[in-house]
């Protein structure tokens, strides 16, 4: 869907990938499930955001914002996107206005 | 009554007419007060005899009362004017004073306690007795100390007033060094002695201390021929003697004194206590301080007592009895030996102990049992709450994925069909609007089965989304970061949770306060609104509902809520 939407796509199954490949593929945007295998997303936006140039990261989950808490405001993502309200018009929106 | 008690009872009235014949059979009458001294000791003891002899029918404390007092009745014989019945009580008058020192050596059991005290108080027998003889042979009544008028001494073997002094001068000084050493082994038998022993030997001590003192008087006032003093030390100060018969009302009201005491003790140990303040409160109230209370070690023989002492059934010491408990098998009592003359004291003693420990193990049963329903309701809880999160983890896992997976493909279905055939895109997009309700509704349905915010974020984002998603404005005053129990935390929350939808639905009121604070060894729970008030913790099932799942884990819910004065409704939670 994402690379219908015109997005070039690498992609990682758990949060330690995610970190890896966030490393080596210097993307401008991580979309961050919030439940991964080993790690929680919210562990990976901190760990990609503590390096420099790091990426836009939004953070996704089949739940709702609200059962996290106060735990999506205080992760250095630039937001949140429940998964069934994905789309790449939804993901453009975090990214800065003059991008392609 | 028994045939032996009752024949020993009308031997002692006959006794008493008799004395009270023979004084009176005396020209010129004795002085009266005299007359009743003597009838009064006499009297006394054998009265004492008989009690003891009903009371403690095992010792021979009630026989040497008896002999005492028949010892010194019968001699009153010697007020008879007949050569036979004076001389043979001449030769008698003073065996009391032997039997006065055998009871006081034998007391409190009865029993002499060693061969050398035997010894003693045969010795004190034989030369009593040795003494009076040889005074008889010697001693004309005619012409010392009793006048013409009186009858023959019928032992008279020498009229010779020089011999029976010189006799005289000999006997004082064994007189006196048996009575100092009777004196002495009594006191002995007082510093030796511990618990029940020791309290029944105080009064003796006094006793024989009185009682020796009036002998060592009347011998040294016998041998300075003090006539003047005759009538104060033969006639009146024998009134000394009554302290004799006293010794058993003493005890008497000792042992009656330690029963009412066992009972009070008994009523005022706390329920529950240790065995250790059972055995002092027992001790105190029998006045036995050696009163042990031994506990078998289980898996062997022996046992231990509550100073931790091993105990041995079989070899106690010197001095010591053993008492069974009954209806408690593993347990004993060890007390001071004199307590079995009490055989009544002692089935107390032991009643009592039994019934304190039965209570004891009984409450600790009831107590053991209290626990394993709590532990088991709490595992009930427990795997309920286990429950919940597997089926709110299935429905996310599942359902809810693939719900979000159709919706997306709906959303994609939309994008690629933009332009071609308006039916299909109205039918996509209302199939899409059906997907994301079916979602929203699932997730309202796993939100009620369990919070997910709760496992994942723990109290404090849990309280957090709770209020935003509350119809009420809530404000949440005061609650810990750190993370606690799943049980502690799943039941603050639906405490927060039922007492917001309460003030919601009841309150008439739209702001309330949530805080959540942490004392040592608990955490406090509170939401305050400042509504209609008036809720009572039996008034609907949610509350009491609540009140079970908050006790489930050992604690307390409560309710304040004056009517038109607001609600608190408040949960004491332990957590470690």
């Amino acid at each position: 869907m994402l690379e219908a939407a015109g997005f070039t796509v690498a992609e990682a199954a758990t949060g330690a990938q995610a970190t890896e490949t966030a490393r080596s593929v210097r993307p401008r945007l991580v979309l961050l499930d919030i439940q991964l295998p080993d790690i929680d997303g919210f562990e990976v936006a901190r760990r990609l955001a503590t390096e420099a140039g790091g990426p836009v990261i939004v953070l996704t989950s089949t739940r709702e914002a609200a059962d996290y808490g106060g735990l999506i405001a205080a992760s250095p993502a630039a937001g949140f996107l429940p998964k069934d309200e994905l789309s790449g018009a939804a993901l453009r929106e975090f990214l800065p206005a003059d991008s392609p | 009554m028994t045939r032996r008690l009752l024949a020993a009872a009308l031997g002692a009235v006959a006794a008493v007419i008799f004395q009270v014949a023979v004084i009176y059979s005396q020209r010129p009458f004795p002085l009266l007060i005299v007359t009743v001294i003597s009838v009064a000791v006499g009297a006394s003891f054998l009265l004492a005899g008989l009690a003891a002899w009903h009371r403690w029918p095992a010792s021979r404390l009630g026989l040497l009362f008896t002999v005492t007092g028949y010892a010194w009745v019968v001699p009153s014989l010697a007020h008879l004017p007949y050569a036979l019945p004076f001389t043979v009580g001449n030769l008698i008058a003073s065996v009391y004073a032997a039997s006065l020192a055998h009871l006081a050596l034998a007391w409190p059991t009865g029993r002499l306690r060693s061969r050398f005290e035997c010894g003693v108080v045969i010795a004190v027998y034989a030369w009593n007795t040795l003494q009076s003889l040889v005074s008889m042979l010697f001693w004309n009544p005619a012409t010392s100390g009793c006048g013409p008028g009186c009858p023959a001494n019928l032992l008279l073997a020498s009229d010779s007033p020089a011999v029976e002094r010189v006799f005289d001068q000999i006997s004082v000084p064994v007189g006196l060094s048996l009575s100092a050493i009777v004196l002495t082994l009594i006191f002995r038998h007082w510093w030796r002695a511990r618990g029940w022993s020791r309290r029944a030997m105080v009064a003796l001590v006094w006793i024989s201390v009185a009682v020796i003192a009036l002998s060592v008087a009347q011998t040294v006032a016998s041998n300075l021929n003090l006539a003047d003093s005759s009538l104060l030390l033969y006639g009146i100060a024998p009134v000394i003697l009554l302290t004799g018969p006293a010794l058993f009302v003493v005890s008497t009201l000792l042992a009656r004194t330690a029963r009412g005491a066992l009972g009070t003790a008994i009523v005022d140990l706390q329920p529950g206590a240790p065995p250790e303040m059972l055995r002092d409160a027992l001790a105190r109230a029998l006045g036995d301080s050696t009163l042990q209370l031994a506990f078998r070690v289980p898996g062997s023989a022996g046992y231990l007592d509550t100073a931790g002492q091993s105990v041995d059934p079989g070899q106690l010491g010197p001095g010591r009895a053993l008492t069974a408990l009954p209806a408690v098998s593993d347990a004993l009592l060890v007390h001071d030996q004199a307590l079995q003359q009490e055989p009544q004291l002692v089935r107390l003693t032991a009643s009592a102990a039994s019934m304190a420990l039965e209570h004891a193990r009984l409450q600790a049963e009831v107590r053991a049992q209290l626990e394993q329903v709590r532990a088991s309701r709490a595992r009930i809880v427990e795997a309920g709450d286990a429950e919940r999160r597997r089926l709110e983890r299935d429905l996310h896992d599942g359902a809810q994925q693939r719900l979000v997976t159709l919706s997306l493909a709906l959303g994609m279905a939309r994008e690629q069909a933009a332009g071609a055939d308006p039916a299909l895109q109205s039918l996509l997009d209302s199939a899409g609007q059906e997907a994301r309700e079916a979602l929203v509704e699932l997730r309202e349905l796993a939100r009620g089965i369990h919070p997910a915010v709760l496992t994942e974020t723990g109290l404090a984002g849990a309280l957090q989304a709770l209020a935003e998603r509350s119809t009420v404005a809530t404000t949440i005053a005061e609650v810990p970061g750190r993370r606690y129990p799943a049980a502690v935390e799943a039941t603050a929350y639906f405490v927060v949770s039922e007492a917001l939808a309460n003030v919601a639905k009841h309150a008439l009121t739209d702001a309330a306060v949530v805080a959540i604070r942490e004392l040592p060894g608990r955490l406090l729970v509170a939401v305050t609104d400042d509504g209609a008030g008036g809720a009572r913790p039996d008034g609907g099932s949610g509350l009491r509902g609540l009140a079970d799942r908050v006790a489930s884990v050992g604690g307390v819910l409560t309710i304040d809520s004056p009517p038109g004065a607001g609600t608190r409704l408040a949960a004491e939670i332990p957590c470690p």
